[in-house]
Parts: C-alpha cells; structure tokens; sequence
C-alpha cells in the first residue's frame, strides 16, 4: 500500500519515529471516539475505549503488515474492541440501569454538533434522529450492527466493511441490507411526512 | 417475479457492478413493489445523513492518552501464549507433566475406570499440566490453542 501516506506513517513509527505514530493519533483520535460511541452510547466510555484502540495499535505495530489500507487495519481493531465490549455485558447492564444517560444530554463538545447554527426544528430532528437511531443500534444484531455503523454512518464501501470484517462483500450486503430495512421501520414515523433530499 | 432484497440496497449505495445493477434497474422497471421498498429505504438512508455529528471528544482525550500509554510502556512486556509454546519453553514443564502423568496412571491402576479415562486424556492432560506451569491460561482463547497443541508443529525438535 505504497499510495496510502497512513500506511507510510505506521511503518515509519515500526522504524522508531515516535512522531509519526502521535500524526496517526492526532488524525484518526476523533473519528475512533465517533466510532467507538456508535457502540457504546456513552461519550465518556466512547474515549476510553478509543484510547483502548490506540493502545492495542501501538501494542500491535511490530506486526502491522502495510497488505491492507491503515484505515481498514485500525477499524479492524475498533470493531473487534467494540464488539468485544458489548460481549463482556458488563456494559449492558450498566446502560441498562441509566438508558437515557447520553442519548440527549448535553454533549461533551456542544460545538461539535453538526451545524451548529442550525434551527429548533432541525435541532430537533437530529436528537429525535440520534435517539431512534441509539434504540435501533442497540436491537441490531452485532455483525449487522457492526456492518451497519461502518458503512451507514462511516461511509465506508462494502469493500472495505468486508476487509474490516474479515467477511465477503455479499456477507455485507446482506447485513447491510437487513440492517437499513429495521432502520427504515424505526424511522417510519419520519419517512411519511418526508421527501427524498437529491 | 422474485422481489429484490440485498441488491436494493447495494444499488442505492452504488455498491453494484455495471451488469447487477442494470439487472436491477430493469426489475425495478417492472416491480412497483420493489420500486416502493426503493424509494422507503432511500428516504431512510437520506434521513440517517442528517444524523447529528458525535460529540467531539474532552480536551483532556490526548493528554489522558499519552498517560494510558506512558502506563502501558511502563509494564513489562507480557510475553504471547504462543512465543511461550516454542518446544524449548515447553518441553522441562513437559517432561514433567508426562512423568507426573505416569504416576497417577500408575497409582490409578487400581482403579481401572479411572485409568481408561485419564488413559485416553493424557494427551490433554500433558499438555495443560505443561502450560498450567508457565501460567499463561487465563482466557478462553488460550484453551482453545492448548487443547490443539498437538497440531503444532513448529518448534519441535
């Protein structure tokens, strides 16, 4: 992966620049707490399980093999981190005794929200959205879930969901679909009145 | 007529090969089922692209970081389950078991039900009793490659 300047970095850290290794962190930190939080729900827990990402990164870069895109390797790691989060259940439950507790409090960085200057009623929408969208990730199966976060809300093709999966891109397909069809019936209530935005 | 089902929404991401997707193109021509499930799904992925942005993470994220990993530096390296299977790390804590082994078969012999048994388990029993002794087993995937250790073969002599 010679074009991917990640890839470059990564292997750069593997030679000892320590520098190149604080570039990745500084570029991916962010997006790692927005992925892990599709997860877990909870910003405080969203960080911690980010900064367990980078942990297991740095733990892992004498193996770190530039076959792949840095990105696919690193979400490869997160989803696996995550997904192992939700397994051990001890966060479930603890979710399960507070559900409301970051569904629409106030978020750690209130100038992080998408348009800030945006109206009451698009305001509004995003919470309504953010808290449908919550309830649904947490009925989702985890394969699916995982398929879905990656390429609904991250934006990555089928492709490279089925790399970071270690499945085919029909796997994903399917997982992909079965999950946006439970999305579309959670959301029926806002699809009705709605037209399709071009 | 066969409804579509995963290819819908491979279509609407863009996700078809040119041949699939003027496949589905011509079934959504035909099907007003289909072109109904269409248009519910694409207002639904239009709806999921106003979603909020995650919270930024706190400005102590870094710094908190840097600490986490200043701690993670700062412990000894634990070695790999699998650096400690090499032949040489096993083979004293094998002897051993296999010896340890033989003198329970031995004591057991009076006990013939429970000699069959440990009879036809030594295998695993060595090979526990083996890694028991350089207390590495403390996760379930760590029993998973000592109940195959047999199938390494790598390392022996």
């Amino acid at each position: 992966m010679a074009s991917d300047p990640d890839a470059a970095l990564m292997l750069a850290f593997q030679g000892g620049d320590a520098s190149a290794f604080r570039v990745l962190f500084e570029r991916y930190g962010r997006p790692m707490v927005a992925f892990c939080h599709h997860f877990v729900r909870d910003g405080a827990r969203a960080e911690e399980l980010a900064q367990e990402v980078f942990l297991k990164l740095y733990a892992s870069s004498a193996r770190y093999q530039p076959t792949a895109r840095f990105k696919t390797f690193l979400y490869r790691i997160a989803s696996n981190h995550c997904l192992n989060e939700l397994r051990r259940g001890e966060y479930a439950s603890r979710r399960a005794a507070d559900p409301d507790a970051d569904a629409d409090g106030a978020p750690l960085d209130p100038d992080a929200l998408a348009g800030g200057g945006a109206s009451p009623e698009e305001s509004a929408l995003g919470a309504a959205l953010s808290r449908e969208v919550q309830a649904l990730l947490a009925r989702l199966p985890e394969k699916q879930r995982a398929a879905f976060v990656l390429a609904r809300l991250e934006g990555l093709p089928y492709e490279e969901v089925a790399e970071v999966l270690q499945t085919s891109v029909s796997a994903v397909k399917s997982l992909v679909h079965r999950a946006t069809v439970s999305a579309a019936a959670a959301l029926a209530p806002y699809l009705a009145e709605r037209e399709v935005t071009p | 007529m066969k409804h579509l089902a995963d290819e819908l929404t491979a279509f609407l991401d863009g996700a078809l090969a040119p041949d699939e997707r003027a496949r589905v193109e011509a079934h959504l021509g035909a099907c007003a089922a289909c072109r109904a499930e269409r248009e519910r799904l694409e207002k639904a992925v239009a709806l999921l692209g106003r979603l909020p942005e995650a919270p930024a993470p706190s400005p102590t994220f870094e710094a908190r970081f840097q600490a986490r990993l200043a701690a993670q530096r700062a412990l000894p390296r634990r070695p790999r389950l699998l650096d400690l299977l090499a032949w040489r790390h096993l083979a004293p804590g094998l002897a051993g078991a296999a010896l340890a082994a033989s003198v329970l078969v031995y004591a057991g012999a009076r006990h013939r039900a429970d000699e069959r048994s440990m009879a036809e388990h030594l295998d695993l029993l060595e090979s526990y009793e083996a890694v028991a002794s350089v207390g590495v087993v403390e996760r379930a995937d760590d029993v998973q490659v000592v109940a195959h250790l047999d199938e390494l073969g790598e390392g022996r002599p």
